[in-house]
């Protein structure tokens, strides 16, 4: 039986997660190419899609970078077809430069660009506002609230894209994207091309004659689609006095819980905007007119706010404005209805909620231990990270990257001096060594490889440069959820039959120091790092080891040894103190144990500490 | 228990344990109920032993969020972390949670000291108008599984009267929504979590 997502018929109530909403509205839709590269908070799209796209009628793939994904996905929209690509914000920094024309020359076959962001950097390097990017690029921008109004919006996004012929954004952040709330579903469109892709060369080739003119396009598009803002139900006035307040993306969830606990849902007028780009100019210089006192509250940058500031200054309307420094709102993080209840409360001019006490102090509560995410037991990422540690100290300084080897920072392994993005491990390494004149040691997984190493190793080749790098190969995207890879032999949905090979690559880039090692295997990783250590130039090491977790799920390993301590002594104390694998556990004592739950039987453990043993499971 | 009651139920655990099942397990329960509700999940460490936190809105809340002061219930899937929300805790809220740790690594690698359960049911106790410890591994473990710990303390969350719907209402959403291999190890962890609460309540 197909799943629900793709099956369940028009009225049907199902429980879905944000991102699991709007795969639904884009299958509503009739969506025909799904891109992507994965990337928290956005992951569960692509793969809701990839375990759906045996019995969808979409073609999906996961891209091997956001930038990548963009074109795929916009030359899909180009051949006429109903296009959907997905990435997490920064992801759309790769993205932007077949973003910003894709905009000018138009998408005839429709086509949503899913932004996840992820204000409080619940997994991402920065909080970047992306509906930023929309304004620059000329999207429309979509920011759904809900569960429902994500199948919503996503559903329209497309339809409206392949209408207006002109890319649209849906923005949502982690709060969405991880949300959970009843969907009621509509019918499923038949997926249908926008017709045969036609010849025109003066609209799809933006060169200079071609862009100017096309430029022009997009900004009579823009208005006609504000006309459409205008009167969308997606945008909405509701509630009565003369306190305003205008909102968007999650906190409009926010502010309608806030008015309700206040008992202000009938003394404020709300404006709400669902789609905030372009602005709807006469909806909200007629909200602004008819209120003496305006809050604006959306989490991030002061986007709205300011285009409000600019409307109220042309066109004359003497509202106080009050939006980001006012009572609480900043830039930063996200916003909860405490939040907004205390600022509302300040702008209506009333008692503000009393602050929440709790009777232990929060000096208490800050000074529990933590919980950092860590490298799970078993993880070769540790076996490598420690022999590594073992040749080069704190000599080297370590250049990392995004995936689960960034967990690598933590002591004692300390494996992460600095980082940029995501490829950034193999050039930004290449310009340190170079400046500082100290050994590099770069860390790269095998998905971030293909993603944007590639480029950096032929620039270090190219141009000279000196550095070890490292490539983590674990046989499958780890810190997203294992999704596939160019280079992985077998995935979820079974084997990848052009495999692409990273020492083939390495070598066709022209690294001629290539050594390839089992990173559990400690001693054979150590002599190869030793070698490397003395050579000059661009060399690499791959460490190749499957994932513990895709072990498991997906090579269907069972573990049939685990390693124990017959007896606590200075080399097992010191196995865990340099190792700290989370299977082992200290006692107050100073007594230690190997919870063989936890040991998967990589018996590095072992290699370090000549009293530390293996037994099969299950035996005393 | 009313249909109209509105709770906000904060869950808050550690990678494994079962909190975002337990989570969609409730939300799911709710709606089956014909109740309004949001839940909310934070992903992507999970795997990794980090701190999951997860909530429940029933009855008509559009945020997915709660913020400090607002959890009408928090459940603690591990004592520690239990001790770490409690600033989530609305005046006059329910603790429910686990009492058996899962050290964090500073802690497992003998860096820093575990805080005694004594302590953490003291500051529970300073904090809500009733509080509930079971051991939830070794109940779930007598259920068939240790893994069925998150239903133990689902089960003990229906017996605390702070839901608009009871046992019976689990049962049947464990039923229709887990592997028919899980039923009977799960129904009996809802069992023995409302069990384990319900003893206290009248010793």
């Amino acid at each position: 039986m197909a799943h629900p997502l793709l099956s369940a018929a028009p009225g049907d109530i199902h429980l879905l997660l944000g991102n699991e909403a709007i795969v639904r509205g884009a299958v509503e839709a009739g969506v025909e190419v799904v891109t992507c590269y994965p990337g928290t908070p956005s992951s569960e799209v692509p793969d809701t899609f990839f375990r759906l796209a045996p019995d969808g009628k979409f073609s999906f793939e996961y891209s091997t970078n956001e930038k990548v994904a963009l074109e795929v996905g916009g030359g899909a929209a180009l051949g006429g077809a109903l296009t959907l690509t997905t990435m997490k914000h920064v992801g759309v920094n790769v993205a932007a430069d077949p973003l910003m024309t894709l905009a000018y020359i138009g998408v005839p076959g429709g086509l949503v660009l899913l932004s996840a962001d992820d204000p409080g950097c619940h997994s991402s390097q920065n909080e970047q506002d992306n509906r930023i990017y929309a304004r620059l690029a000329g999207l429309p921008v979509f920011e759904p609230a809900s569960a429902q109004e994500a199948k919503e919006m996503t559903r329209e996004a497309l339809l409206l894209s392949r209408q207006w012929q002109q890319p649209v954004m849906l923005r949502t952040t982690t709060r969405l994207n991880h949300l959970r709330g009843p969907v009621a579903f509509d019918e499923v469109r038949e997926p249908a091309s926008a017709g045969e892709p036609v010849k025109n060369p003066r609209r799809f080739v933006p060169i200079p004659a071609v862009a100017r003119a096309r430029h022009v396009e997009l900004l009579k598009k823009l208005e006609e689609i504000r006309a459409w803002a205008e009167t969308t139900p997606f945008n909405h006035v509701s509630g009565k006095g003369g306190i305003g307040v205008a909102v968007s993306g999650i906190s409009r969830a926010y502010v309608a819980d806030a008015l309700a606990e206040l008992g202000l849902t009938d003394a404020v007028r709300v404006l709400s905007l669902g789609v905030s780009n372009p602005l709807p100019e006469k909806l909200c210089a007629g909200f602004l007119g008819s209120v003496n006192r305006l809050l604006v509250v959306e989490e991030g940058e002061p986007v709205l706010e300011n285009e409000l500031r600019v409307l109220a200054q042309k066109q004359g309307i003497g509202v106080e404005i009050l939006g980001k420094g006012f009572s609480g709102l900043t830039r930063l993080g996200e916003y909860d209805t405490r939040i907004v209840a205390a600022a509302l409360a300040e702008a209506a001019g009333i008692a503000r909620p009393a602050a929440p006490a709790c009777a232990v102090p929060a000096a208490t509560i800050a000074a529990l231990s933590m919980r950092p995410p860590n490298l799970c037991a078993g993880c070769p990422h540790r076996a490598a990270f420690y022999t590594v540690r073992q040749v080069f100290g704190d000599s080297a300084f370590y250049s990392s990257d995004i995936g689960c080897y960034t967990l690598g920072i933590l002591p004692p392994l300390a494996m992460a001096d600095f980082l940029l993005d995501m490829g950034s491990s193999v050039s930004a390494g290449c310009g340190f060594a170079r400046a500082s004149g100290k050994p590099v040691v770069a860390f790269i997984g095998d998905s971030t490889f293909f993603h944007s190493g590639i480029t950096g190793v032929i620039n270090a080749v190219f141009n000279n440069h000196d550095l070890l790098l490292v490539v983590l190969d674990n046989h499958t995207t780890a810190m997203t959820g294992g999704q596939p890879h160019p280079g992985v032999e077998v995935h979820a949905q079974g084997s990848n039959a052009c495999r692409v090979s990273i020492e083939g690559v390495l070598a066709a880039c022209g690294v001629c120091e290539v050594r390839t090692v089992n990173p559990l295997n400690l001693k054979a990783t150590r002599n190869a790092l030793e070698e490397l250590k003395g050579m000059k130039g661009v060399r690499a090491l791959v460490a190749r080891e499957a994932c513990i977790i895709h072990a498991r799920r997906i090579l269907k390993q069972k573990p049939v040894q685990t390693a124990y301590v017959p007896e606590t002594t200075d080399s097992v104390r010191a196995c865990l103190d340099t190792l700290a694998c989370p299977a082992f556990a200290a006692d107050q004592d100073g007594g230690v144990t190997i919870d063989e739950t936890s040991c998967t039987g990589c018996m590095v453990c072992l290699q370090v500490s000549k009293d530390i043993k293996a037994k099969k499971r299950g035996n005393k | 228990m009313s249909r109209t009651m509105r709770t906000r139920v904060f869950l808050t655990g550690v990678g494994g344990q079962g909190t975002l099942t337990a989570t969609k397990i409730l939300a799911q329960a709710a709606l089956d109920e014909g109740l309004a509700v949001t839940a909310g999940e934070i992903h992507g460490m999970a795997q990794r032993g980090g701190v999951v936190e997860s909530t429940v809105l029933i009855g008509g809340y559009q945020s997915p969020r709660i913020a400090h002061g607002e959890a009408h219930v928090l459940l603690g899937f591990e004592p520690l972390e239990t001790l770490r929300a409690l600033p989530y805790l609305a005046p006059g809220g329910i603790v429910v949670s686990s009492s058996e740790a899962v050290p964090p690594i500073g802690v497992a690698r003998g860096k820093e000291k575990p805080v005694p359960l004594a302590e953490i049911e003291t500051a529970a106790r300073a904090c809500a108008a009733a509080v509930h410890f079971l051991p939830a591994i070794s109940l779930g473990l007598r259920a068939g599984a240790p893994q069925a710990a998150n239903m133990v303390l689902l089960g003990a969350l229906c017996a605390v009267d702070r839901l608009p719907f009871g046992l019976a209402r689990l049962a049947e959403t464990i039923k229709a929504n887990m592997s028919p291999r899980l039923h009977d190890t799960n129904l009996k962890a809802i069992e023995l979590g409302a069990q384990a609460v319900c003893e206290a309540k009248s010793a």
